[in-house]
Protein backbone atom coordinates (compact mmCIF):
# COMPACT_ATOMS: atom_id res chain seq x y z
CA UNK A 1 0.00 0.00 0.00
CA UNK A 2 1.27 3.45 -0.92
CA UNK A 3 1.91 6.07 1.65
CA UNK A 4 -0.87 8.56 2.18
CA UNK A 5 -0.41 11.82 0.36
CA UNK A 6 -3.56 13.75 -0.32
CA UNK A 7 -5.41 14.64 2.82
CA UNK A 8 -8.79 16.08 2.05
CA UNK A 9 -10.25 15.98 5.49
CA UNK A 10 -10.54 19.01 7.69
CA UNK A 11 -8.32 19.31 10.72
CA UNK A 12 -10.14 17.92 13.71
CA UNK A 13 -9.51 20.97 15.87
CA UNK A 14 -11.67 23.19 13.65
CA UNK A 15 -14.78 21.05 14.03
CA UNK A 16 -17.20 21.50 16.89
CA UNK A 17 -16.83 18.62 19.22
CA UNK A 18 -20.38 17.67 20.15
CA UNK A 19 -20.81 13.95 19.96
CA UNK A 20 -23.43 13.07 17.38
CA UNK A 21 -23.10 9.32 17.80
CA UNK A 22 -22.10 7.49 20.93
CA UNK A 23 -21.98 3.76 21.43
CA UNK A 24 -20.83 2.10 24.56
CA UNK A 25 -20.34 -1.61 24.90
CA UNK A 26 -22.85 -2.34 22.13
CA UNK A 27 -23.54 -5.91 21.06
CA UNK A 28 -26.14 -7.27 18.73
CA UNK A 29 -27.03 -10.47 16.92
CA UNK A 30 -29.32 -11.74 14.17
CA UNK A 31 -29.82 -15.10 15.83
CA UNK A 32 -29.47 -16.17 19.44
CA UNK A 33 -26.17 -18.02 18.90
CA UNK A 34 -23.74 -15.68 17.18
CA UNK A 35 -22.99 -12.04 17.87
CA UNK A 36 -22.77 -9.90 14.73
CA UNK A 37 -21.18 -7.15 16.84
CA UNK A 38 -19.61 -7.38 20.31
CA UNK A 39 -18.63 -4.69 22.78
CA UNK A 40 -18.43 -1.81 20.34
CA UNK A 41 -17.35 1.53 21.79
CA UNK A 42 -17.21 4.56 19.60
CA UNK A 43 -18.01 8.22 19.57
CA UNK A 44 -18.29 10.36 16.48
CA UNK A 45 -17.95 14.13 16.43
CA UNK A 46 -20.49 16.24 14.61
CA UNK A 47 -19.40 17.25 11.14
CA UNK A 48 -16.67 14.68 10.76
CA UNK A 49 -16.18 12.03 8.17
CA UNK A 50 -15.97 8.68 9.90
CA UNK A 51 -15.04 5.55 8.02
CA UNK A 52 -15.62 1.91 8.90
CA UNK A 53 -13.35 -0.65 7.30
CA UNK A 54 -13.22 -4.40 7.66
CA UNK A 55 -13.46 -7.74 5.97
CA UNK A 56 -16.62 -9.14 4.48
CA UNK A 57 -18.94 -10.38 7.21
CA UNK A 58 -17.15 -8.44 9.95
CA UNK A 59 -20.28 -6.48 10.88
CA UNK A 60 -19.90 -3.14 9.08
CA UNK A 61 -23.40 -3.03 7.61
CA UNK A 62 -24.83 -4.12 10.92
CA UNK A 63 -23.09 -1.22 12.63
CA UNK A 64 -24.72 1.25 10.23
CA UNK A 65 -28.15 -0.29 10.75
CA UNK A 66 -27.79 0.30 14.48
CA UNK A 67 -27.19 3.99 13.79
CA UNK A 68 -30.47 4.58 11.97
CA UNK A 69 -32.70 2.48 14.20
CA UNK A 70 -33.28 -0.24 11.61
CA UNK A 71 -31.72 -2.68 14.05
CA UNK A 72 -31.87 -2.81 17.82
CA UNK A 73 -28.86 -3.56 19.99
CA UNK A 74 -29.17 -6.40 22.43
CA UNK A 75 -26.63 -4.91 24.85
CA UNK A 76 -25.07 -1.57 25.61
CA UNK A 77 -26.28 1.94 24.90
CA UNK A 78 -26.51 3.90 21.68
CA UNK A 79 -27.22 7.62 21.47
CA UNK A 80 -27.81 9.37 18.19
CA UNK A 81 -27.66 13.10 18.85
CA UNK A 82 -28.35 12.17 22.47
CA UNK A 83 -31.49 10.20 21.57
CA UNK A 84 -31.81 6.42 21.85
CA UNK A 85 -32.61 5.03 18.39
CA UNK A 86 -36.02 3.36 18.44
CA UNK A 87 -38.39 3.40 15.47
CA UNK A 88 -41.41 3.39 17.76
CA UNK A 89 -40.27 6.50 19.59
CA UNK A 90 -41.82 9.68 18.16
CA UNK A 91 -38.75 11.78 18.80
CA UNK A 92 -36.42 9.36 17.05
CA UNK A 93 -38.82 8.78 14.18
CA UNK A 94 -38.63 12.51 13.53
CA UNK A 95 -34.84 12.34 13.61
CA UNK A 96 -34.94 9.59 10.99
CA UNK A 97 -36.21 12.19 8.53
CA UNK A 98 -32.76 13.75 8.56
CA UNK A 99 -30.65 10.60 8.70
CA UNK A 100 -29.72 9.74 5.15
CA UNK A 101 -29.09 6.04 4.72
CA UNK A 102 -27.67 4.48 1.58
CA UNK A 103 -27.72 0.70 1.94
CA UNK A 104 -25.16 -1.53 0.27
CA UNK A 105 -27.77 -2.43 -2.36
CA UNK A 106 -28.74 1.28 -2.71
CA UNK A 107 -32.45 0.58 -2.20
CA UNK A 108 -33.62 2.53 -5.25
CA UNK A 109 -36.98 1.91 -6.87
CA UNK A 110 -35.96 0.67 -10.26
CA UNK A 111 -38.97 1.22 -12.46
CA UNK A 112 -39.61 4.86 -11.59
CA UNK A 113 -37.59 7.85 -12.75
CA UNK A 114 -34.49 9.42 -11.25
CA UNK A 115 -36.30 12.53 -10.05
CA UNK A 116 -39.14 10.50 -8.53
CA UNK A 117 -36.57 8.52 -6.57
CA UNK A 118 -34.87 11.68 -5.37
CA UNK A 119 -38.13 13.32 -4.31
CA UNK A 120 -38.78 10.40 -1.95
CA UNK A 121 -36.25 12.09 0.33
CA UNK A 122 -38.72 14.98 0.71
CA UNK A 123 -41.70 12.79 1.72
CA UNK A 124 -41.49 13.62 5.44
CA UNK A 125 -42.03 17.30 4.56
CA UNK A 126 -45.23 16.64 2.58
CA UNK A 127 -48.78 16.87 3.88
CA UNK A 128 -51.06 13.82 3.69
CA UNK A 129 -52.95 15.24 0.71
CA UNK A 130 -49.78 16.20 -1.13
CA UNK A 131 -48.28 12.78 -0.72
CA UNK A 132 -51.50 11.00 -1.67
CA UNK A 133 -51.66 12.84 -4.99
CA UNK A 134 -47.89 12.99 -5.55
CA UNK A 135 -48.07 16.79 -5.48
CA UNK A 136 -44.59 17.94 -4.63
CA UNK A 137 -44.42 21.69 -3.99
CA UNK A 138 -42.49 23.71 -6.55
CA UNK A 139 -39.65 24.54 -4.14
CA UNK A 140 -39.08 20.83 -3.48
CA UNK A 141 -38.86 20.14 -7.20
CA UNK A 142 -36.39 23.00 -7.55
CA UNK A 143 -34.37 21.59 -4.65
CA UNK A 144 -34.37 18.15 -6.31
CA UNK A 145 -33.08 19.74 -9.51
CA UNK A 146 -30.36 21.58 -7.60
CA UNK A 147 -29.20 18.32 -6.01
CA UNK A 148 -29.42 16.58 -9.36
CA UNK A 149 -26.94 19.11 -10.66
CA UNK A 150 -24.73 18.66 -7.61
CA UNK A 151 -24.47 14.93 -8.29
CA UNK A 152 -23.92 15.60 -12.00
CA UNK A 153 -27.10 13.94 -13.20
CA UNK A 154 -28.80 16.95 -14.85
CA UNK A 155 -30.61 15.90 -17.99
CA UNK A 156 -31.17 12.37 -16.73
CA UNK A 157 -34.02 13.23 -14.36
CA UNK A 158 -36.65 11.42 -16.43
CA UNK A 159 -34.68 8.24 -16.99
CA UNK A 160 -35.91 5.09 -15.34
CA UNK A 161 -33.40 3.97 -12.73
CA UNK A 162 -32.90 0.52 -14.26
CA UNK A 163 -31.43 2.22 -17.31
CA UNK A 164 -28.59 3.83 -15.35
CA UNK A 165 -25.02 2.70 -14.89
CA UNK A 166 -23.75 1.57 -11.51
CA UNK A 167 -22.05 4.90 -10.81
CA UNK A 168 -25.16 6.84 -11.83
CA UNK A 169 -27.33 4.72 -9.56
CA UNK A 170 -25.04 5.58 -6.67
CA UNK A 171 -25.43 9.26 -7.44
CA UNK A 172 -29.22 8.88 -7.38
CA UNK A 173 -29.02 7.20 -3.98
CA UNK A 174 -26.78 10.00 -2.68
CA UNK A 175 -29.18 12.59 -4.11
CA UNK A 176 -32.15 10.95 -2.38
CA UNK A 177 -30.26 11.08 0.91
CA UNK A 178 -29.27 14.74 0.37
CA UNK A 179 -32.90 15.53 -0.42
CA UNK A 180 -33.66 14.64 3.19
CA UNK A 181 -31.61 17.69 4.26
CA UNK A 182 -29.63 15.28 6.38
CA UNK A 183 -27.56 15.92 9.48
CA UNK A 184 -26.12 12.42 9.31
CA UNK A 185 -25.27 10.46 6.19
CA UNK A 186 -24.77 6.70 6.48
CA UNK A 187 -23.34 5.14 3.35
CA UNK A 188 -22.61 1.44 2.98
CA UNK A 189 -19.81 0.67 0.51
CA UNK A 190 -21.16 3.00 -2.13
CA UNK A 191 -17.85 3.33 -3.95
CA UNK A 192 -16.47 -0.17 -3.46
CA UNK A 193 -17.41 -1.53 -6.85
CA UNK A 194 -16.43 1.55 -8.82
CA UNK A 195 -13.25 2.33 -10.69
CA UNK A 196 -10.68 4.60 -9.05
CA UNK A 197 -11.69 7.79 -10.87
CA UNK A 198 -15.43 7.43 -10.36
CA UNK A 199 -14.93 6.45 -6.73
CA UNK A 200 -12.98 9.67 -6.16
CA UNK A 201 -15.58 11.75 -7.99
CA UNK A 202 -18.28 10.42 -5.74
CA UNK A 203 -16.20 10.83 -2.59
CA UNK A 204 -15.38 14.43 -3.56
CA UNK A 205 -19.04 15.08 -4.12
CA UNK A 206 -19.87 13.86 -0.63
CA UNK A 207 -17.01 15.91 0.81
CA UNK A 208 -18.48 19.01 -0.92
CA UNK A 209 -21.96 18.31 0.35
CA UNK A 210 -20.51 17.84 3.79
CA UNK A 211 -18.88 21.25 3.78
CA UNK A 212 -22.09 22.90 2.56
CA UNK A 213 -24.44 21.22 5.01
CA UNK A 214 -22.40 20.58 8.16
CA UNK A 215 -23.06 16.92 7.63
CA UNK A 216 -21.66 14.05 9.62
CA UNK A 217 -20.77 11.29 7.17
CA UNK A 218 -20.29 7.71 8.32
CA UNK A 219 -19.15 5.56 5.48
CA UNK A 220 -18.28 1.92 5.15
CA UNK A 221 -15.32 1.26 2.86
CA UNK A 222 -13.46 -1.69 1.53
CA UNK A 223 -10.36 0.26 0.64
CA UNK A 224 -8.22 1.48 3.56
CA UNK A 225 -6.32 3.89 1.35
CA UNK A 226 -9.52 5.60 0.23
CA UNK A 227 -10.85 5.66 3.78
CA UNK A 228 -7.72 7.37 5.09
CA UNK A 229 -7.77 9.84 2.25
CA UNK A 230 -11.21 11.20 3.12
CA UNK A 231 -11.99 10.30 6.71
CA UNK A 232 -11.00 12.00 9.93
CA UNK A 233 -11.22 8.68 11.68
CA UNK A 234 -11.20 5.12 10.49
CA UNK A 235 -12.54 2.29 12.60
CA UNK A 236 -11.42 -1.20 11.72
CA UNK A 237 -13.89 -3.97 12.48
CA UNK A 238 -12.95 -7.61 12.71
CA UNK A 239 -15.29 -10.46 13.60
CA UNK A 240 -17.76 -8.05 15.13
CA UNK A 241 -15.22 -6.20 17.24
CA UNK A 242 -13.60 -2.84 16.78
CA UNK A 243 -9.90 -3.64 16.73
CA UNK A 244 -8.52 -0.24 15.77
CA UNK A 245 -9.44 3.37 15.40
CA UNK A 246 -7.00 5.45 13.46
CA UNK A 247 -6.81 8.87 11.89
CA UNK A 248 -4.41 11.01 9.96
CA UNK A 249 -2.89 14.05 11.61
CA UNK A 250 -0.46 15.83 9.38
CA UNK A 251 1.61 13.13 7.77
CA UNK A 252 1.21 10.77 10.64
CA UNK A 253 -1.27 8.02 11.25
CA UNK A 254 -2.45 8.10 14.81
CA UNK A 255 -4.01 5.23 16.63
CA UNK A 256 -6.81 6.62 18.76
CA UNK A 257 -7.61 3.38 20.44
CA UNK A 258 -4.30 2.31 21.95
CA UNK A 259 -1.99 5.29 21.60
CA UNK A 260 0.54 6.37 18.99
CA UNK A 261 1.68 3.93 16.38
CA UNK A 262 3.68 4.40 13.25
CA UNK A 263 1.95 4.38 9.90
CA UNK A 264 4.00 1.38 8.90
CA UNK A 265 2.94 -0.58 11.93
CA UNK A 266 -0.72 0.20 11.36
CA UNK A 267 -0.58 -0.62 7.70
CA UNK A 268 1.18 -3.83 8.48
CA UNK A 269 -1.36 -4.69 11.11
CA UNK A 270 -4.18 -3.89 8.79
CA UNK A 271 -2.80 -5.95 5.96
CA UNK A 272 -2.25 -8.90 8.25
CA UNK A 273 -5.71 -8.66 9.71
CA UNK A 274 -8.01 -7.72 6.96
CA UNK A 275 -6.36 -7.95 3.62
CA UNK A 276 -8.38 -10.17 1.35
CA UNK B 1 -35.74 -45.62 -8.99
CA UNK B 2 -35.64 -46.35 -5.29
CA UNK B 3 -37.92 -48.90 -3.62
CA UNK B 4 -39.48 -46.04 -1.66
CA UNK B 5 -40.57 -44.34 -4.89
CA UNK B 6 -42.03 -47.62 -6.17
CA UNK B 7 -44.14 -47.91 -3.07
CA UNK B 8 -45.42 -44.34 -3.49
CA UNK B 9 -46.31 -44.97 -7.15
CA UNK B 10 -48.06 -48.22 -6.18
CA UNK B 11 -50.12 -46.40 -3.55
CA UNK B 12 -51.14 -43.68 -6.04
CA UNK B 13 -52.29 -46.30 -8.58
CA UNK B 14 -54.24 -48.15 -5.92
CA UNK B 15 -55.93 -44.90 -4.84
CA UNK B 16 -56.82 -44.13 -8.48
CA UNK B 17 -58.52 -47.49 -8.90
CA UNK B 18 -60.44 -47.22 -5.63
CA UNK B 19 -61.52 -43.63 -6.34
CA UNK B 20 -62.63 -44.48 -9.88
CA UNK B 21 -64.70 -47.34 -8.55
CA UNK B 22 -66.29 -45.03 -5.98
CA UNK B 23 -67.31 -42.40 -8.53
CA UNK B 24 -68.47 -44.96 -11.09
CA UNK B 25 -65.83 -43.91 -13.58
CA UNK B 26 -66.08 -46.59 -16.22
CA UNK B 27 -63.98 -46.34 -19.41
CA UNK B 28 -66.32 -48.74 -21.21
CA UNK B 29 -69.27 -46.39 -20.73
CA UNK B 30 -67.15 -43.58 -22.13
CA UNK B 31 -66.48 -45.52 -25.30
CA UNK B 32 -70.09 -46.63 -25.61
CA UNK B 33 -71.14 -42.99 -25.25
CA UNK B 34 -69.04 -41.73 -28.16
CA UNK B 35 -71.80 -42.25 -30.80
CA UNK B 36 -74.02 -39.89 -28.74
CA UNK B 37 -71.36 -37.23 -29.07
CA UNK B 38 -71.35 -37.77 -32.80
CA UNK B 39 -75.07 -36.96 -32.91
CA UNK B 40 -74.47 -33.72 -30.97
CA UNK B 41 -71.61 -32.72 -33.26
CA UNK B 42 -73.68 -33.49 -36.33
CA UNK B 43 -76.54 -31.31 -35.12
CA UNK B 44 -74.14 -28.58 -34.12
CA UNK B 45 -72.89 -28.43 -37.66
CA UNK B 46 -76.36 -27.24 -38.63
CA UNK B 47 -75.36 -23.79 -37.45
CA UNK B 48 -78.12 -21.22 -37.65
CA UNK B 49 -76.44 -17.99 -38.77
CA UNK B 50 -79.47 -15.80 -38.12
CA UNK B 51 -78.72 -16.11 -34.41
CA UNK B 52 -75.32 -14.48 -34.78
CA UNK B 53 -76.48 -10.92 -33.91
CA UNK B 54 -78.27 -12.16 -30.76
CA UNK B 55 -75.17 -14.14 -29.83
CA UNK B 56 -72.91 -11.13 -30.32
CA UNK B 57 -75.18 -8.97 -28.22
CA UNK B 58 -75.25 -11.62 -25.45
CA UNK B 59 -71.48 -11.85 -25.60
CA UNK B 60 -71.23 -8.09 -25.31
CA UNK B 61 -73.35 -8.20 -22.19
CA UNK B 62 -71.07 -10.93 -20.84
CA UNK B 63 -67.95 -8.86 -21.51
CA UNK B 64 -69.46 -5.86 -19.76
CA UNK B 65 -70.36 -7.98 -16.75
CA UNK B 66 -66.84 -9.39 -16.61
CA UNK B 67 -65.35 -5.92 -17.03
CA UNK B 68 -67.33 -4.36 -14.17
CA UNK B 69 -66.78 -7.39 -11.98
CA UNK B 70 -63.04 -7.46 -12.60
CA UNK B 71 -62.41 -3.74 -12.07
CA UNK B 72 -64.55 -3.40 -8.95
CA UNK B 73 -63.33 -6.69 -7.51
CA UNK B 74 -59.73 -5.75 -8.16
CA UNK B 75 -60.17 -2.32 -6.59
CA UNK B 76 -61.73 -3.79 -3.46
CA UNK B 77 -59.08 -6.52 -3.27
CA UNK B 78 -56.10 -4.14 -3.43
CA UNK B 79 -56.50 -2.44 -0.02
CA UNK B 80 -57.36 -5.79 1.53
CA UNK B 81 -54.17 -7.24 0.06
CA UNK B 82 -52.15 -4.41 1.58
CA UNK B 83 -53.57 -5.46 4.94
CA UNK B 84 -52.92 -9.14 4.22
CA UNK B 85 -49.26 -8.75 3.22
CA UNK B 86 -46.96 -10.06 5.91
CA UNK B 87 -44.18 -7.62 5.09
CA UNK B 88 -46.41 -4.62 5.77
CA UNK B 89 -48.46 -5.60 8.79
CA UNK B 90 -48.33 -7.23 12.16
CA UNK B 91 -49.80 -10.67 12.67
CA UNK B 92 -52.86 -9.19 14.33
CA UNK B 93 -53.77 -7.42 11.13
CA UNK B 94 -52.83 -9.87 8.40
CA UNK B 95 -54.08 -13.06 10.07
CA UNK B 96 -57.78 -12.05 10.29
CA UNK B 97 -57.73 -10.43 6.84
CA UNK B 98 -56.23 -13.56 5.33
CA UNK B 99 -58.83 -15.70 7.05
CA UNK B 100 -61.59 -13.52 5.61
CA UNK B 101 -60.11 -13.70 2.11
CA UNK B 102 -59.65 -17.47 2.37
CA UNK B 103 -63.32 -17.82 3.28
CA UNK B 104 -64.37 -15.73 0.28
CA UNK B 105 -62.12 -17.86 -1.91
CA UNK B 106 -63.74 -21.14 -0.90
CA UNK B 107 -66.89 -20.38 -2.95
CA UNK B 108 -66.75 -21.01 -6.68
CA UNK B 109 -68.29 -18.23 -8.77
CA UNK B 110 -71.33 -20.33 -9.60
CA UNK B 111 -72.20 -20.59 -5.89
CA UNK B 112 -71.86 -16.84 -5.45
CA UNK B 113 -74.14 -16.46 -8.48
CA UNK B 114 -76.82 -18.69 -6.93
CA UNK B 115 -76.55 -16.71 -3.71
CA UNK B 116 -76.95 -13.36 -5.48
CA UNK B 117 -79.79 -14.62 -7.71
CA UNK B 118 -81.62 -15.38 -4.48
CA UNK B 119 -80.69 -11.94 -3.10
CA UNK B 120 -81.25 -9.61 -6.06
CA UNK B 121 -83.20 -11.80 -8.49
CA UNK B 122 -82.41 -13.23 -11.92
CA UNK B 123 -80.29 -11.23 -14.34
CA UNK B 124 -76.86 -9.80 -15.05
CA UNK B 125 -76.59 -7.83 -11.79
CA UNK B 126 -76.46 -11.05 -9.79
CA UNK B 127 -73.73 -12.21 -12.17
CA UNK B 128 -71.72 -9.02 -11.70
CA UNK B 129 -71.91 -9.37 -7.92
CA UNK B 130 -70.77 -12.97 -8.18
CA UNK B 131 -67.78 -11.99 -10.33
CA UNK B 132 -66.85 -9.22 -7.88
CA UNK B 133 -66.82 -11.63 -4.94
CA UNK B 134 -64.94 -14.27 -6.85
CA UNK B 135 -62.38 -11.73 -8.06
CA UNK B 136 -61.81 -10.41 -4.54
CA UNK B 137 -61.09 -13.89 -3.22
CA UNK B 138 -58.94 -14.97 -6.09
CA UNK B 139 -56.95 -11.89 -7.06
CA UNK B 140 -56.21 -10.78 -3.49
CA UNK B 141 -54.10 -13.88 -2.99
CA UNK B 142 -52.13 -13.10 -6.13
CA UNK B 143 -51.81 -9.48 -5.03
CA UNK B 144 -50.54 -10.07 -1.53
CA UNK B 145 -48.14 -12.71 -2.75
CA UNK B 146 -46.79 -10.23 -5.29
CA UNK B 147 -46.46 -7.60 -2.56
CA UNK B 148 -44.62 -10.02 -0.33
CA UNK B 149 -42.08 -10.84 -3.02
CA UNK B 150 -41.06 -7.24 -3.68
CA UNK B 151 -37.46 -6.41 -2.97
CA UNK B 152 -36.96 -5.59 0.70
CA UNK B 153 -34.04 -3.22 0.02
CA UNK B 154 -36.03 -0.25 -1.30
CA UNK B 155 -38.60 -0.90 1.42
CA UNK B 156 -35.92 -0.74 4.12
CA UNK B 157 -34.19 2.23 2.55
CA UNK B 158 -37.39 4.26 2.32
CA UNK B 159 -38.75 3.27 5.71
CA UNK B 160 -35.44 4.31 7.25
CA UNK B 161 -36.40 7.86 6.21
CA UNK B 162 -39.23 7.54 8.72
CA UNK B 163 -42.07 7.88 6.18
CA UNK B 164 -45.61 6.84 7.06
CA UNK B 165 -47.05 3.47 6.14
CA UNK B 166 -49.27 5.08 3.49
CA UNK B 167 -46.36 6.84 1.91
CA UNK B 168 -44.47 3.57 1.84
CA UNK B 169 -47.37 1.90 0.03
CA UNK B 170 -47.88 4.79 -2.37
CA UNK B 171 -44.22 5.35 -3.24
CA UNK B 172 -42.61 1.92 -2.93
CA UNK B 173 -45.08 -0.95 -2.77
CA UNK B 174 -47.31 0.15 -5.66
CA UNK B 175 -44.52 1.08 -8.10
CA UNK B 176 -42.50 -2.01 -7.23
CA UNK B 177 -45.44 -4.35 -7.79
CA UNK B 178 -47.15 -2.41 -10.58
CA UNK B 179 -46.18 -4.72 -13.41
CA UNK B 180 -47.37 -7.76 -11.48
CA UNK B 181 -50.63 -6.05 -10.61
CA UNK B 182 -51.29 -5.09 -14.22
CA UNK B 183 -50.55 -8.59 -15.35
CA UNK B 184 -52.95 -9.98 -12.73
CA UNK B 185 -55.65 -7.57 -13.83
CA UNK B 186 -55.40 -8.78 -17.42
CA UNK B 187 -55.34 -12.40 -16.36
CA UNK B 188 -58.37 -11.92 -14.15
CA UNK B 189 -60.37 -10.19 -16.90
CA UNK B 190 -59.54 -12.97 -19.32
CA UNK B 191 -60.54 -15.58 -16.75
CA UNK B 192 -63.71 -13.74 -15.75
CA UNK B 193 -64.98 -13.65 -19.33
CA UNK B 194 -64.88 -17.44 -19.41
CA UNK B 195 -66.52 -17.61 -16.00
CA UNK B 196 -69.24 -15.11 -16.81
CA UNK B 197 -70.05 -17.17 -19.88
CA UNK B 198 -71.35 -19.95 -17.68
CA UNK B 199 -73.10 -17.93 -14.97
CA UNK B 200 -76.21 -17.93 -17.17
CA UNK B 201 -76.63 -21.55 -16.13
CA UNK B 202 -78.08 -20.35 -12.85
CA UNK B 203 -79.86 -17.35 -14.36
CA UNK B 204 -77.25 -14.76 -13.53
CA UNK B 205 -77.17 -13.19 -17.01
CA UNK B 206 -74.69 -13.41 -19.84
CA UNK B 207 -74.38 -15.66 -22.85
CA UNK B 208 -74.53 -18.89 -20.85
CA UNK B 209 -78.24 -18.37 -20.33
CA UNK B 210 -78.85 -18.93 -24.06
CA UNK B 211 -76.47 -21.84 -24.32
CA UNK B 212 -78.00 -23.76 -21.45
CA UNK B 213 -81.54 -23.19 -22.68
CA UNK B 214 -80.86 -24.31 -26.23
CA UNK B 215 -79.07 -27.38 -24.95
CA UNK B 216 -82.00 -28.18 -22.67
CA UNK B 217 -84.29 -28.19 -25.71
CA UNK B 218 -81.82 -30.15 -27.84
CA UNK B 219 -81.31 -27.21 -30.21
CA UNK B 220 -77.62 -27.86 -30.63
CA UNK B 221 -77.37 -25.85 -33.85
CA UNK B 222 -78.42 -22.68 -32.07
CA UNK B 223 -76.28 -23.44 -29.03
CA UNK B 224 -73.33 -23.91 -31.38
CA UNK B 225 -73.62 -20.32 -32.64
CA UNK B 226 -73.36 -18.98 -29.12
CA UNK B 227 -70.50 -21.30 -28.21
CA UNK B 228 -68.63 -20.29 -31.31
CA UNK B 229 -68.95 -16.62 -30.38
CA UNK B 230 -67.57 -17.38 -26.90
CA UNK B 231 -64.66 -19.22 -28.46
CA UNK B 232 -63.84 -16.38 -30.85
CA UNK B 233 -64.10 -13.77 -28.08
CA UNK B 234 -61.85 -15.70 -25.75
CA UNK B 235 -59.26 -16.07 -28.49
CA UNK B 236 -59.37 -12.35 -29.26
CA UNK B 237 -59.06 -11.36 -25.58
CA UNK B 238 -56.20 -13.78 -25.20
CA UNK B 239 -54.40 -12.27 -28.16
CA UNK B 240 -54.99 -8.71 -26.96
CA UNK B 241 -53.72 -9.46 -23.47
CA UNK B 242 -50.57 -11.04 -24.87
CA UNK B 243 -49.99 -7.82 -26.83
CA UNK B 244 -50.56 -5.62 -23.78
CA UNK B 245 -48.32 -7.83 -21.68
CA UNK B 246 -45.51 -7.63 -24.23
CA UNK B 247 -45.81 -3.91 -24.58
CA UNK B 248 -46.13 -2.80 -20.97
CA UNK B 249 -45.21 -5.58 -18.61
CA UNK B 250 -42.28 -7.33 -20.19
CA UNK B 251 -40.84 -3.95 -21.14
CA UNK B 252 -41.13 -2.51 -17.68
CA UNK B 253 -39.37 -5.53 -16.24
CA UNK B 254 -36.64 -5.52 -18.79
CA UNK B 255 -33.32 -4.72 -17.21
CA UNK B 256 -34.61 -4.94 -13.70
CA UNK B 257 -32.29 -6.71 -11.38
CA UNK B 258 -35.04 -8.48 -9.55
CA UNK B 259 -37.62 -10.30 -11.61
CA UNK B 260 -39.99 -12.59 -9.86
CA UNK B 261 -41.95 -15.30 -11.57
N1 LIG C 1 -30.20 -10.60 7.87
C1 LIG C 1 -29.29 -11.36 8.48
N2 LIG C 1 -29.64 -12.51 9.11
C2 LIG C 1 -28.73 -13.26 9.75
N3 LIG C 1 -27.42 -12.99 9.81
C3 LIG C 1 -27.00 -11.87 9.20
C4 LIG C 1 -27.90 -11.00 8.50
N4 LIG C 1 -27.19 -9.97 8.00
C5 LIG C 1 -25.93 -10.19 8.35
N5 LIG C 1 -25.78 -11.32 9.07
C6 LIG C 1 -24.53 -11.85 9.64
O1 LIG C 1 -23.97 -10.88 10.50
C7 LIG C 1 -22.58 -10.77 10.30
C8 LIG C 1 -22.21 -9.34 9.93
O2 LIG C 1 -22.83 -9.01 8.70
P1 LIG C 1 -22.69 -7.61 7.99
O3 LIG C 1 -23.66 -7.57 6.88
O4 LIG C 1 -22.79 -6.55 9.02
O5 LIG C 1 -21.19 -7.70 7.44
P2 LIG C 1 -20.40 -6.67 6.55
O6 LIG C 1 -19.17 -6.33 7.31
O7 LIG C 1 -21.26 -5.55 6.14
O8 LIG C 1 -19.99 -7.55 5.30
P3 LIG C 1 -19.85 -7.15 3.74
O9 LIG C 1 -18.54 -6.45 3.59
O10 LIG C 1 -19.84 -8.47 3.04
O11 LIG C 1 -21.02 -6.30 3.40
C9 LIG C 1 -22.22 -11.79 9.23
O12 LIG C 1 -21.70 -12.91 9.86
C10 LIG C 1 -23.53 -12.11 8.56
O13 LIG C 1 -23.54 -13.46 8.14
MG1 LIG D 1 -22.01 -4.95 4.37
Amino acid sequence: MKKIQMIKNQPLSLISTTKIIQMSNVSTSYDSKNFALKGINLSIDRGTNYAIVGQSGSGKSTLLKLMNGMMISSNGTIKIDYVVPDMNDKKFKKMMHTIGYIPQSLGLIKNITVIENILIGALPRLSKIQSLFKRFPEHEIQEAKRILKLVALSGKENRKVYMLSGGEKRRVAIARALMQKPTILLADEIVSELDHVTAHEIMDLIADAQKQMNLTAIMVHHDMQLALEYANRVAVIKDGEKILEIGVEGEKIVDFQTGDMSAEEIMEMYSNDSKK
Amino acid sequence: MTPKNNIIIGIIIALLVVASYNVDANPIEFIEGLPNLAIVVEEMLLVEPKYVPTAIWAMFETIQMAFIGTIIGFAIALPLSMLAARNLNSKYVYAPVRALLATIRTFPSILWAILFVIMVGLGPFAGVLAIIMYTIGFVSKLQYEAIETIDSDPMDAVSSIGVSKWQLIRYVVIPESASHLLSQLLYMFDYNIRQTSILGLVGAGGIGFYIINYIKFFEYGKAAVFMLIVLITVLIIDWVSVKIRDKYIIKSQHGMEVTTK
